[in-house]
């Protein structure tokens, strides 16, 4: 039995799956080298990540399977879910013999938790954009903190390029220690980490609390529902929300 | 009075308008300008009754000349007051927007001196967020019931959406509780709006840059149970609004008891469950071609609070049924209790390519608990044999509730274009602490 190991990285993955196509192998399994748990019957094979390679890997799902089979495999990749490699690369091979029409074979488990990861990467992502927070520091700069269950950020960040361009905004993955830096029509995504106190400006606190009792006070009293709050924002987002949800009991 | 007490009053003042929703206008961003519109609509949060918070939702003041019972501001009513400036309002909603709090402003008011004047207000606010804070995110406004209709036109070339409210399902209804507003202060400026909506549409069919009249279009909200009217009126008014004035979306609010008067029905809580239903029935109506009267009629005028609409339609019309999953045609799959639009579509588009097996229904979001006993699969009847409609009926309750998730419209991207490398780490602690 053989298991291909990538580094991590997307590129890594779309190596591993090239390699996989020239040495006319069939790896039981591909996994990044952080899931790997060795095993005396299982030979592992170390894929050098190359860029040329992956490249060539990816322009052949848009072409010969489509854009969107592309952004499926993106998206499920980000989910960072241990089976994901695999799962990618299985779909991948089917989509290589049916063209488009593999994203209707979902009676394929391979297609179908492709789908689902992508499905679920794609509903973090959109509920990422309301809960996003931004507190204005006092260089002028409006930052903000999350620690989302999957690798979004490259998702949402244009987004917000779009939405405001005209301010300077740093979204922070905490957890990731990754950062996605924006200024003048630019964005560039790096490892980042920073430990301290931030310095807010002035105005800053004025709206906080503005906000904070403008959200206390929309809740009508007698339909208070915790139950439902949570399942639309479960409580790990709240984490970084300038606002407190989950105060109000019902009287 | 300084500006948390008024957002404090006015904020509390506007949360019984339940519209929360942001979705159906994509504006974009112009340069130099702050924000966009963005089309599935986004929520920012959800208030500690569940609701969506999508948009800073305040009334522009709370001091009304009008009397409507229902209302918690109406003139006689011992409430404080309060009013904005068109200034105040641009600047929270500029700030709250920054900050990514919310999507937009959602602007109503009560009738301030007159229909008119009030009217004028809102306009020098929405005016002021677009020319001077050159705002592009999504403005939601309501119109005055009374209001010229030159007015309303202005206005319009503002704003992403626009809505007058009914409140009362029937003119008696509003003649009770309503005594200041008629039918036609509402319906005139309704059709008004439409026609405009129309007209520009058409214009920006010749010329691209014609402007934009309420490109993200009308709605409005119906009180439900502060009156005797019942569900099947109330349905076949949605109904209507939908097909003559091709309202965006029909609001439904559960009567909020907030005063007593003999006009009024005493009830102790807000009828939640029947609220639910209705919202339902419309979602069938709009989604699932499916007509009021064919949910209800005269002889059972109100939606059963037991079991979801569209179980009970199928109750009633079991001779129709089973279809076989694998053949029926999507109009009759979306039909079936327990199938959805999302698991119809799957299930057209993967039977193209191979037979459906029960597995996979459950796999595609098929309620099968529901859907077992109006399906065949593969020929197969899986539901209970020898079953009759009351029997039926206990097993398909308590249906569940079902919400709708957003998806980011997301263009193709690969992975270098989101996650550029460009800048250099060190640059970092410069941008954020702002010392050099
Ligand atoms: S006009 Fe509006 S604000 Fe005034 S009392 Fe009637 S419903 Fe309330």
């Amino acid at each position: 039995m053989v298991y291909y190991i990538y580094d991590g990285s997307f590129e890594g993955l779309l190596t591993a799956i090239y390699e996989a196509y020239y040495r006319r192998e069939t790896p039981e399994k591909i996994l990044s080298s952080d899931n790997v748990q060795n095993s005396l019957f299982i030979k592992y094979v170390h894929i050098n990540t190359d860029q040329e390679k992956a490249q060539r890997v990816y322009d052949a799902i848009v072409q010969k399977i489509s854009p969107s089979a592309a952004k499926n495999v993106l998206y499920a990749f980000l989910s960072e879910a241990q089976d994901a490699g695999t799962a990618i690369y299985r779909y991948l091979k089917l989509g290589w013999k049916m063209g488009k029409s593999v994203d209707s074979a979902l009676a394929e488990p391979h297609v179908f938790r492709v789908h689902a990861l992508r499905k679920k990467v794609s509903q973090e992502a959109g509920k990422m954009l309301g809960l996003v927070r931004f507190r204005l520091l006092k260089s002028g700069v409006y930052y903000a903190p999350i620690e989302p269950d999957f690798n979004i950020l490259g998702i949402i960040a244009p987004h917000f390029k779009k939405r405001m361009p005209n301010q300077d905004w740093i979204i922070h993955d905490v957890k990731r220690k990754l950062a996605a830096f924006y200024s003048q029509g630019q964005y560039a995504i790096v490892p980042f980490e920073f430990k301290g106190a931030l310095p807010l400006d002035d105005e800053e606190f004025d709206y906080q609390t503005l906000w904070k009792e403008y959200f206390q006070n929309i809740a009508i009293k007698s339909r208070i529902n915790p139950r439902l709050q949570r399942q639309f924002m479960p409580v790990r987002y709240w984490k970084y929300l300038i606002e407190t949800p989950g105060t109000q009991a019902k009287s | 009075m300084d500006l948390h007490t008024k957002l404090k009053i006015l904020g509390a003042a506007a949360k019984y308008d339940v519209s929360c929703s942001s979705s159906g206008s994509s504006r974009r961003n112009r340069p130099g300008g702050l924000g966009n519109a963005s089309l599935p609509g986004i929520c920012h949060s959800w208030s500690d009754d569940g609701r969506c918070i999508s948009l800073l939702k305040v009334l522009f003041t709370n001091c009304c000349a009008f009397n409507c019972l229902y209302c918690v501001n109406r003139a006689t009513a011992d409430v404080p007051r309060a009013t904005f400036t068109p200034d105040e309002v641009a600047q929270l909603t500029i700030n709250f927007y920054k900050r990514n709090y919310i999507e937009g402003l959602f602007l109503s008011s009560a009738v301030y001196k007159n229909p008119n004047y009030t009217m004028e207000l809102l306009i020098a606010t929405v005016k002021k967020l677009r020319k001077e804070y050159q705002f592009n995110g999504y403005i939601h406004l309501k119109a005055i019931p009374g209001a010229d209709p030159l007015l309303i036109a202005e206005a319009g070339k503002y704003v992403d959406r626009m809505s007058v409210n009914i409140e009362l399902p029937s003119s008696q209804g509003l003649q009770l509780l309503a005594p200041q507003k008629d039918r036609d202060s509402i319906i005139r400026p309704m059709g008004f709006i439409h026609s405009k909506i129309l007209q520009a549409r058409e214009e920006r069919k010749l010329y691209k840059n014609a402007p934009l009249f309420v490109p993200a279009g009308q709605t409005t909200q119906l009180i439900v149970g502060a009156t005797p009217d019942n569900d099947l009126k109330i349905l076949k008014l949605s109904e209507s609004l939908y097909k003559r004035f091709s309202l965006k979306r029909v609001y439904y609010s559960a009567y909020v008891p907030v005063t007593q008067h003999p006009n009024l029905p005493a009830i102790a809580s807000p009828p939640l469950m029947r609220e639910h239903r209705l919202y339902q029935a419309d979602w069938l109506l709009r989604f699932y071609g499916f007509k009021a009267d064919e949910l209800l009629d005269e002889t059972q005028p109100l939606l059963d609070t037991e079991i979801d609409p569209k179980s009970a339609w199928a109750l009633k019309n079991l001779h129709l049924f089973p279809v076989e999953v694998n053949r029926a045609d999507y109009e009759m799959l979306i039909r079936v209790p327990g199938i959805g639009v999302r698991s119809a579509r799957r299930i057209i588009a993967a039977r193209r390519y191979s037979s459906i097996d029960f597995e996979t229904l459950k796999r595609f979001g098929v309620v099968l608990k529901r859907a077992r006993h109006f399906i065949t699969c593969r020929g197969k009847f899986y539901g209970e044999r020898n079953i009759n409609e009351s029997t039926l009926y206990q097993l398909l309750k308590p249906a569940s509730t079902q919400q709708k998730g957003i998806s980011p419209a997301s263009k193709q991207l690969t992975f270098s274009s989101l996650y550029p490398h460009v800048f250099q780490p060190e640059d970092v602690y410069t941008v954020i602490t702002g010392e050099m």
